[in-house]
């Protein structure tokens, strides 16, 4: 019977003890009950991460893929543009679902991060790091009011299926956003961090959709005359050398990011490496002229293939993600004063490329000059698309329908939200007669 | 067993003090006769004295005198006298034991020949009873045994009852007649934490031992299990050697939870993840090869509820007891196996490339289609090289493979102690170049009965596999596809002996580049055992204490020099470890006991594992040349990353069996489980899983009047749970670090948690009936089922503004139903010898309710889940036909997506005119067969055995996902010449394949559609085996007791309506996602000659 006694208590020790190793916690993780103030600090790190690589090498190049510059080389080949942007978009492809998705998965952390810090007691670290979220507030739908136009707008956790806000609306939120951040982000220190200029940089941009002509050129020009910034050369600016013309950057680091940008736009046979996954097409490689100094570092011939040469590490390493950069202020500046005022600027920057100043007649010319300035200048940074579509030049540029000028609502998410619509342009009408 | 089990009798006297003894010491019997057994019962009841005796060599029913009065040790000499046996008394024990032979007679030779109804014995176990003087009958069943006058033989086979013979003045041309037992009722069955006799059963177990012959050579034991089991449907992986299969119980157990069973190995759970890291794209290895078919002594499926109950939370899926070889009293026995194979593809002329011609006529037909239809000019194409023969990419690629294995085990034990001792080595070429998968392992098992009460025994399996991967699975290089893909005069290496490279030279990848330039491996060191103790404290309770772990340490070596496209042009290393730890505590107190006619069962236990996950990561850029393969020398490295996490489960288990004569059977099993996986407060923590099952064995009823058949009819009800699939720590709202930006550390809200998550849990209910003709010779089992499955676990989709795209939750119910039938035929006439084997299960599961409403989630682009449907079910784009004419197209097709007569007629569900995936998708059948079976079938006659094996599923789907020799002018892919030559040219002329169109994506990729559905349905020749066993008087002569040799031959053939490889390959585990192939290495058809040795 002792035998038994033994045993029984031994049972009993036993498990008491193993009902502690019941509750694990994780190793890389810290449950969300537990943070601290200097967590917030982290959460901030954490949304540059996620704000970096969640829209994806899509959500980033998408204006260049179906702006009509670009085709896929390969066995899948299309030859021209057209056929690139039926085959590239449709509701269910994950071309435009993934950045949807990652938009709001960023959104997502920095709504956690700007009640976080909202919460901490005053402070002017506390109204840097808010303004620092609400300038990627900003950015996240800046890029969803431009390409789905209707969103829904979220500023917090939310349990229930959003509606979409109306595009005007939409575009005052991001207004907002940009404002609020021009006054409480730091100042202008480094390239790679939110700034008050970054803010004044993307709410230039802002305005420039909305219409809002005399705004955007004023932010333009207090960026151009500010001091901090200059024109520099592109063997500086996209070969990874210093310049002042970068106003934000993501860094992209190996370890941080999860795409090279390059690898889409190299071959295998080139020394970097890439899948070659677009090539220019053969009227956007006459573009560049032979003085051009943006040439070279934009488009090369490797062997028999065109290739893109903005992103010179292909896939031997991870080249930087460039959201905002001087060029574009002049441009913008240009564009929003007109001919009579605006020529000056849009020729400061054509000669500082190694081109000569043009002279455009008339207003419409001088539209069509600087478009197709932004087309050689921001090629391969993800605006062309948008630049045909808000001057009304896309459907005919490319030659595709207008549904083509904004992006399906991603049928997951119709399916999965009942709140959300989808655009009328890409609600088939209600003929189903036959062809006759 | 049986024969030399000692019964002891009375164990309430040992535990009280024995009140009936006699102050005189003298023994008082009722009557004056009595039988031996009644006299020995009233000597115990009064003396308090237990009895031991063997029961087969006293005759407890002769009647003796007792007269009364005696002191014991007179009384016990008189009721035994003329019994052979005396009384020795020690202790408080009395032992009847056999009388010593006052002299011994002298040995002669006895002989003769055993038999039964059918024929003559081979292999029937002789023996002098009492003495461990034992032979073996000959093949053509004679015996020759040395014995003396008086000594009594004694005869056994498994399946037969035993036979005795007392020597006599006859020594030869003695005949024996043996009697089949009927197996299926006697049988011992391993059951969770402990053991019970088949008849004992009340629950659906099945059990499968393999037998030398008609086995084939296996390197993981899952594959071994296809179509030898009703209930159990084995999808194998591929052809690579050490891939992993799908093995489902009963059907779906759950939506993302884990479907596959535990695996229990020699009682310990044992982990069937993956043997790699996941750091290669390529094909999966099996977790489970560790394990060496060869050293596996049976299987038993639990496949009911009531079964897997005792293994409550982990039991949803079916649980696969293996139980390893042990050895047995006796001389040591010594097994030899050795086999070499020829392996290779068969049927890859159904994927014939189309030739130069036939591939531009395609291409310019669908450029001039374009051309006319667009008003464009798009050039047309021409051959560069007019007259190159076209170059066979697969020929170069796949190969005829050898293998070879080899096994050696020895078996022997004394009188307290047994041994198994087994080493193996194995090495299988893939048929594709530079695949190689060797294991070498060695492994033990030993028992001993240390002291009266004490047993003890370890198990320890060691073993070493080495697998060099080729780019198979969904890899971007994929072997089988990058064979196809290749215009008709592309070839590997350019006119200097350099790679021919894509882009430049090519379309694709180059294949002979991905092999020749990547060296990937996987090795993988693992050690598993168990240790136990056994205490008897008294002969019907005992206590048995287990230690298991299982140590795997796994090395993944993915290696792709500058000259590889994925090299980077500098080289490229990725070397990831895994490290996994498991442990096991068990402790099972027993009990058993027989009050008169009713048998009690009981077992109390309490069990904890824990596991351990530790990996880790680097990947290096920028190598001086090929021969450096370490890190350590990597120019940069770009990338890293560790991981660790662990669970636990603490577990407490309850069973109680109770049997009324045979005839009444009931076992009742509960458990209750506690994981580190759910919240952790009780309510969600703890789950609770019993079970009852009730069995009633009409042959035994007094009324059963038909000798040799028996019956039983069963019922059961239990609950299981499930847990697998779910993150370690799902349940809390996680911010994970390493969210790193330009240097520094971050965080980012990762996980949403669900601290409500909590156990999936399974009702089932199992009727069976087992029947057993002509004393076994035609057996037959059927099952019918339905399993409730409450509290799905989910990764559910949600919309993706809420923060994340999905959030793990218990989100609804399915219903499985199923019925399984299992025959047996067991029939001979003379020499000749046949055993067949046909089982086939139906289920059919269905998606019972779901969180909230009646939406159609969709688990990826193939498939979606519904209430009402099957889960697997494929939901897709419905193709009708083709449009003859450019008037049958609908004018939004015709203008949106310029259809034009040729092209593929979807269905529209909503009638709008355009095919979306929201509106126009369908069910459209299910990765789920609607039966599956197999059936086996061994004659032998003589030496002579042979094995024929069939396999097959019905009803199942399975997509093509590539699409590349199908698109017919859709990008520069070249076509699969069966589909060129059957495209639409004109009206009439196809109404399945389309016309050739350039740029249009609408015929191939724009639609995931039933165009790539095909039927997988499939009749597979498995396996044919011939073997021949030497006569043993000519292998005696050099000592062996049995060489056998044997010619195989394994996926002979088979019919599916398939047009591709393989209808059984399956790239996915997950239940939602299964049925997908991307033209997967199919599975080879090998020939093997090997040879089996017994000494």
């Amino acid at each position: 019977m002792k035998k038994s006694i033994i045993l029984l208590i031994s049972v009993i020790v036993l498990t008491v003890s193993c009902d502690k190793l019941l509750t694990q916690y994780p190793h890389n993780a810290k449950s969300v009950d537990n943070l601290t103030e200097d967590d917030v600090e982290m959460l901030m790190v954490g949304a540059y991460n996620i704000a970096q690589y969640k829209p994806t090498f899509n959500g980033y190049a998408l204006f260049d893929i179906i702006g009509g510059d670009l085709i896929r080389p390969g066995a899948t080949s299309t030859n021209t543009p057209a056929l690139v942007v039926q085959g590239a978009i449709a509701p269910g492809l994950s071309i435009v679902g993934g950045p949807w998705n990652g938009y709001y998965a960023g959104l997502y952390q920095i709504n956690n991060f700007i009640n976080a810090a909202e919460s901490l007691p005053d402070s002017p670290r506390k109204k840097e790091m808010c303004g620092t979220g609400y300038f990627f507030r900003g950015l996240y739908y800046y890029y969803l009011v431009t390409r789905w136009r209707d969103v829904p707008i979220v500023t917090g956790p939310v349990d229930y299926d959003v509606p979409q806000t109306e595009e005007a609306e939409a575009w005052k939120f991001v207004e907002g956003e940009f404002k609020k951040a021009i006054e409480m982000a730091p100042d202008f220190s480094d390239k790679n961090y939110v700034s008050k200029d970054a803010a004044k940089a993307l709410l230039a941009r802002t305005y420039l959709a909305m219409g809002k002509k005399k705004e955007a050129a004023d932010l333009a020009e207090e960026l151009i005359t500010c001091g901090r910034f200059a024109l520099a050369d592109f063997s500086s600016i996209f070969r990874g050398k210093v310049n002042k013309e970068e106003i934000f950057t993501f860094p992209n680091l190996q370890n941080e990011g999860s795409f090279n940008i390059g690898s889409y736009y190299y071959t295998k046979e080139s020394t970097v490496g890439g899948s070659y996954t677009f090539c220019p097409t053969q009227e956007a490689m006459d573009m560049f002229v032979h003085n051009d100094k943006r040439t070279p570092y934009s488009v090369d011939i490797q062997g028999s293939n065109n290739v893109v040469n903005k992103y010179y590490q292909g896939d031997a390493g991870h080249d930087p993600i460039y959201i905002a950069r001087l060029a574009e202020m002049y441009l913008i500046s240009a564009e929003c004063k007109g001919l009579a005022l605006g020529i000056d600027r849009h020729n400061q920057l054509r000669t500082f490329r190694g081109l000569e100043a043009v002279h455009p007649a008339s207003e419409a010319a001088f539209l069509n000059a600087v478009i197709n300035e932004r087309r050689l200048e921001l090629f391969g940074e993800g605006f062309r698309w948008y630049d045909l579509v808000r001057t009304g030049k896309y459907e005919q540029t490319v030659g595709v329908e207008s549904k083509y000028t904004v992006l399906p609502i991603p049928s997951r998410e119709l399916t999965l939200n009942k709140a959300l619509h989808q655009h009328s342009l890409w609600i088939a009408s209600d003929d189903s007669e036959t062809n006759e | 067993m049986r024969k030399t089990l000692l019964k002891i009798l009375g164990l309430a006297i040992l535990l009280f003090i024995p009140l009936g003894v006699n102050a005189q010491g003298t023994v008082n019997f009722p009557s004056a006769k009595m039988t031996v057994g009644e006299a020995l019962g009233v000597i115990e009841s009064q003396s308090g004295m237990s009895i031991a005796y063997n029961e087969t060599i006293t005759d407890l029913s002769k009647i003796v005198s007792t007269p009364s009065g005696k002191p014991l040790a007179e009384a016990l000499s008189i009721i035994l006298e003329g019994t052979g046996t005396e009384a020795v008394i020690k202790g408080k024990m009395i032992l009847i034991v056999k009388k010593k032979a006052a002299e011994k007679p002298a040995h002669v030779p006895v002989s003769g020949t055993v038999r039964d109804k059918i024929g003559p014995l081979a292999g029937a176990v002789v023996m002098i009873d009492g003495t461990q003087k034992a032979e073996m009958t000959a093949e053509d069943g004679t015996f020759t045994i040395q014995a003396a006058k008086g000594d009594v033989i004694r005869f056994s086979m498994l399946g037969y009852k035993d036979a005795l013979y007392t020597v006599g003045t006859m020594t030869s041309g003695i005949e024996i007649s043996l009697v089949d037992d009927s197996q299926l009722l006697q049988e011992s069955v391993v059951v969770g934490y402990g053991t019970m006799q088949r008849r004992d059963i009340t629950s659906s177990i099945s059990t499968y031992k393999p037998a030398d012959e008609g086995e084939r050579e296996f390197i993981s034991p899952d594959a071994m299990l296809q179509g030898r089991v009703a209930g159990v449907n084995v999808a194998a992986a591929s052809g690579t050697p050490g891939g992993r299969s799908r093995v489902s119980v009963r059907g779906i157990g759950s939506i993302t939870a884990g479907n596959e069973p535990l695996y229990v190995v020699d009682g310990v759970p044992m982990s069937n993840t993956s043997g790699d890291t996941g750091a290669y794209a390529g094909e999966s290895l099996s977790g489970l090869s560790d394990i060496n078919p060869a050293d596996i002594e049976s299987i038993q499926i639990l496949k009911d509820a009531a079964s897997a109950a005792i293994y409550g939370s982990r039991g949803t899926n079916g649980v696969i007891i293996i139980t390893t070889k042990k050895g047995a009293k006796g001389k040591p026995k010594l097994s030899a196996n050795a086999n070499y194979g020829l392996s290779y593809l068969q049927n890859l002329d159904k994927l014939r490339v189309a030739d130069a011609d036939l591939y531009l006529e395609v291409q310019n037909e669908a450029i001039d289609n374009y051309n006319k239809q667009t008003d464009s000019a798009i050039p047309r194409l021409e051959n560069p090289y007019p007259g190159k023969p076209q170059f066979s990419w697969i020929d170069m690629v796949f190969r005829l493979a050898q293998s070879w294995q080899a096994d050696l085990s020895v078996a022997g034990g004394g009188e307290k102690s047994d041994y198994y001792i087994a080493g193996h080595a194995k090495w299988n070429q893939g048929v594709g170049i530079g695949s190689l998968y060797q294991k070498y392992g060695v492994k033990s098992n030993v028992n001993s009965q240390v002291t009266p009460w004490l047993k003890i025994g370890a198990t320890i399996n060691l073993s070493y596999t080495d697998a060099n991967r080729v780019p198979d699975g969904a890899i971007g290089t994929s072997m089988l596809t990058h064979g196809l893909e290749h215009r008709p005069w592309d070839t590997p290496f350019k006119g200097d002996g350099s790679y021919t490279i894509i882009n430049a030279d090519l379309l694709h990848y180059n294949l002979v580049q991905a092999i020749n330039e990547q060296k990937v491996y996987n090795k993988t060191y693992r050690v598993y055992g168990t240790a136990y103790a056994q205490i008897d404290f008294f002969k019907d309770l005992n206590f048995r204490t287990t230690f298991g772990g299982d140590y795997m340490s796994a090395e993944d070596h993915v290696y792709f020099s500058k000259d590889h496209m994925y090299g980077n042009s500098a080289g490229v290393l990725t070397d990831s470890r895994r490290n996994f730890a498991s442990i096991v505590v068990d402790n099972i107190l027993s009990y058993n006991h027989s009050f008169g006619g009713l048998t009690l069962n009981a077992m109390l236990g309490h069990s904890f594992q824990m596991d351990n996950n530790s990996t880790a990561m680097q990947k290096g850029q920028g190598f001086p040349s090929s021969d450096f393969d370490v890190n350590s020398v990597a120019a940069e490295i770009t990338d890293y990353s560790t991981g660790l996490s662990t669970w636990a489960l603490q577990s407490f288990m309850l069973r109680t069996t109770l049997n009324y004569k045979d005839r009444y059977l009931m076992t009742v099993n509960a458990r209750l489980d506690g994981s580190s996986k759910f919240a952790s407060d009780f309510k969600h923590r703890y789950g609770f899983f019993p079970s009852v099952s009730l069995g009633w064995n009409l042959s035994e009823e007094p009324f059963w009047k038909w000798d040799g058949i028996n019956a039983k009819i069963r019922a059961s009800y239990g609950a299981t749970g499930n847990q697998g699939g779910i993150g370690s720590y799902a349940w809390m709202t996680l911010v994970n670090a390493g969210y790193n930006y330009n240097g520094k550390n971050g965080y980012a809200v990762m996980q949403p948690g669900n601290s409500d998550l909590q156990w999936e849990t399974a009702h089932q209910w199992d009727v069976g009936v087992d029947l057993s003709f002509f004393r076994g010779a035609l057996t037959f089992t059927a099952d019918a089922f339905l399993k409730d499955t409450e509290n799905l676990l989910y990764d559910m989709p949600i919309s993706a503004t809420k923060g994340y795209t999905q959030y793990t939750c218990n989100i609804g119910s399915m219903r499985n139903r199923g019925l399984e039938f299992a025959l047996g035929g067991n029939l001979g006439k003379g020499d000749f010898h046949w055993k067949g084997d046909l089982n086939i299960s139906f289920v059919k599961n269905r998606l019972t309710s779901l969180i909230g409403d009646n939406e159609v989630l969709m688990t990826d682009d193939y498939h979606a889940i519904k209430v009402g449907e099957e889960i697997g079910s494929f939901y897709m784009i419905k193709m009708l036909g083709i449009y003859q004419y450019d008037e049958d197209v609908p004018t939004y097709q015709y203008e949106h997506y310029g259809v034009r007569a040729g092209d593929v007629i979807y269905e529209d569900v909503n009638g709008d005119g355009d095919i979306t995936v929201e509106d126009d998708a369908q069910f459209v059948g299910s990765a789920n067969p609607i039966f599956t079976g197999g059936f086996s079938n061994t004659f032998t006659w003589k030496g002579l055995d042979a094995n024929i094996f069939f396999t097959y599923s019905y009803g199942a789907k399975i997509y093509e996902y590539w699409t590349g020799g199908l698109r017919l002018g859709n990008g520069n892919w070249p076509a699969q010449e069966s589909e060129a030559l059957a495209r639409w040219t004109g009206p009439g002329t196809s109404n399945t394949v389309p016309r050739a169109i350039y740029g249009y994506t609408w015929n191939s990729t724009m639609f995931k559609s039933t165009r790539y559905l095909h039927d997988a349905s499939y009749i597979r020749l498995k396996t044919v085996q011939i073997g021949y066993t030497l006569p043993k008087r000519w292998t005696e002569r050099i000592g062996i007791e049995k060489l056998r040799v044997y010619v195989q031959g394994d996926n002979l053939w088979h019919y599916s309506p398939f047009r591709f490889l393989d209808p059984e390959v399956n790239t996915s585990m997950t239940a939602t996602k299964m049925g997908l192939d991307c033209m997967w290495i199919p599975q080879p058809t090998t020939f093997t000659f090997g040879v089996n040795i017994k000494l």
